[in-house]
């Protein structure tokens, strides 16, 4: 695997995450204000 | 070697910005997809168009300044008569405002119902005598004023659904459960999420009434005295004078054989008001024989927020108690 080719797949790593993470933390601060579980239910 | 070396550097850097981007965007990405209404959310909605329907907003039915109401009514003038869905708007009985429904009232009314959104006083700076009790009564006043405004505009009314959330359902409870002998119509269902429907300091473990000590007994009575618009003490919780007190907003203890079917929608995390007392209620609906559902989002709170599946059933479930408690002729 070139150098490039291993660089895009760690974008795409953070990218994932860093989505991921945006969901769970809007997640977390709804469950903040309103109640709610962090896993189960809807996707996240 | 050095000259390999500065070559390189600008490189990483660039990599380095990429990837601090990446993470960025799609942190952001994230939390904006959780805005994102489910697919099926735009079944229960509808562009409002005058083929739809018209809309007058911002009518009174009092002197004060926050006693207005909007009605919808639809395109189709035709009928002998109409069925009228009142939704009152959320917000703690100290905020909201019935625009911000419009969406859920233009729905209903492409659905073939005359619809309206009332305001009440909110309790705040300017108005701290109001309670949930005087703002019930408000609705209760305001009610048979929709209903004239309709006839004037060609539209005659022979049902009357109740519908609203959180504060709002509290509401719509009471006016439904309470006051539905008064109606000008006759009451044909209650629709709603999220109301509070009774005040045992025991289910609000919300606000960790539920510890019972001396502390927050005191804080129950207080919060709840304040929503009754009644002195309550700490004395009287567990006794039949509570129930007496407390009865006037507390939908939960007007519910008999008469009571309207119903629809709840409720979180079991709920962290704004009790999901416990939605289980008295339940129960209270069973126990009497009343047609009702009880839908429970077992992983959200006050907003409904993580069970789109039980949210959407909630849609299916207004859809059918229409059809069936009001059907459009």
């Amino acid at each position: 695997m070139s150098v490039t080719a291993k660089r895009l797949l760690i974008v795409l790593i953070i990218a994932v995450v860093a989505f991921v993470l945006g969901r769970l933390g809007m997640r977390f601060f709804m469950n903040l204000m309103l109640g709610g579980t962090m896993f189960g239910g809807d996707f996240l | 070697m050095s000259r390999k070396t500065k070559e390189k550097k600008p490189g990483k850097g660039k990599w380095a910005v990429i990837y601090i981007l990446t993470f960025v965007v799609a942190l952001i990405a994230g939390v904006l997809s959780k805005q994102i209404s489910p697919s099926w959310a735009k079944d229960y909605s509808v562009k409002w168009t005058d083929e739809v329907g018209t809309a007058y907003k911002d009518l009174s039915y009092g002197d004060l300044p926050a006693k207005k109401y909007d009605i919808y009514v639809p395109a189709d003038n035709t009928k002998e008569s109409y069925g009228l869905i009142v939704y009152l708007h959320p917000g703690g009985f100290t905020s909201g405002d019935k625009q911000y429904d419009h969406e859920m009232l233009e729905w209903l009314c492409s659905m073939g119902y005359v619809t309206a959104g009332i305001n009440y006083t909110l309790r705040d700076d300017e108005h701290p005598e109001t309670s949930v009790y005087s703002q019930s009564i408000e609705i209760k006043a305001a009610v048979p004023v929709v209903i004239e405004e309709a006839e004037k505009l060609g539209y005659h009314i022979d049902s009357l659904g109740m519908a609203g959330g959180s504060a709002g359902h509290c509401l719509a409870m009471l006016y439904a459960y309470r006051d539905a002998d008064t109606s000008p119509v006759p009451v044909k269902v209650c629709i709603g999420a999220v109301g509070p429907s009774s005040f045992y300091p025991e289910d609000w473990s919300c606000y960790g009434f539920d510890a019972r000590t001396e502390e927050t007994d005191e804080a129950a009575a207080g919060l709840f005295g304040i929503m009754a618009g009644k002195k309550i003490t700490p004395d009287m919780f567990g006794t039949p004078a509570y129930d007496e007190a407390m009865k006037d907003i507390s939908a939960l203890l007007w519910v008999d054989e008469h009571t309207v079917p119903t629809l709840l929608c409720y979180g079991a995390y709920d962290r704004v008001q009790s999901f416990e007392a939605s289980k008295r209620l339940d129960a209270a609906l069973t126990e009497y024989g009343v047609p009702h559902d009880y839908i429970v989002c077992e992983h959200s709170g006050h907003g409904l927020q993580n069970d789109s599946e039980s949210s959407h059933r909630y849609s299916q479930l207004m859809v059918e108690y229409l059809d069936r408690y009001m059907p459009v002729r």
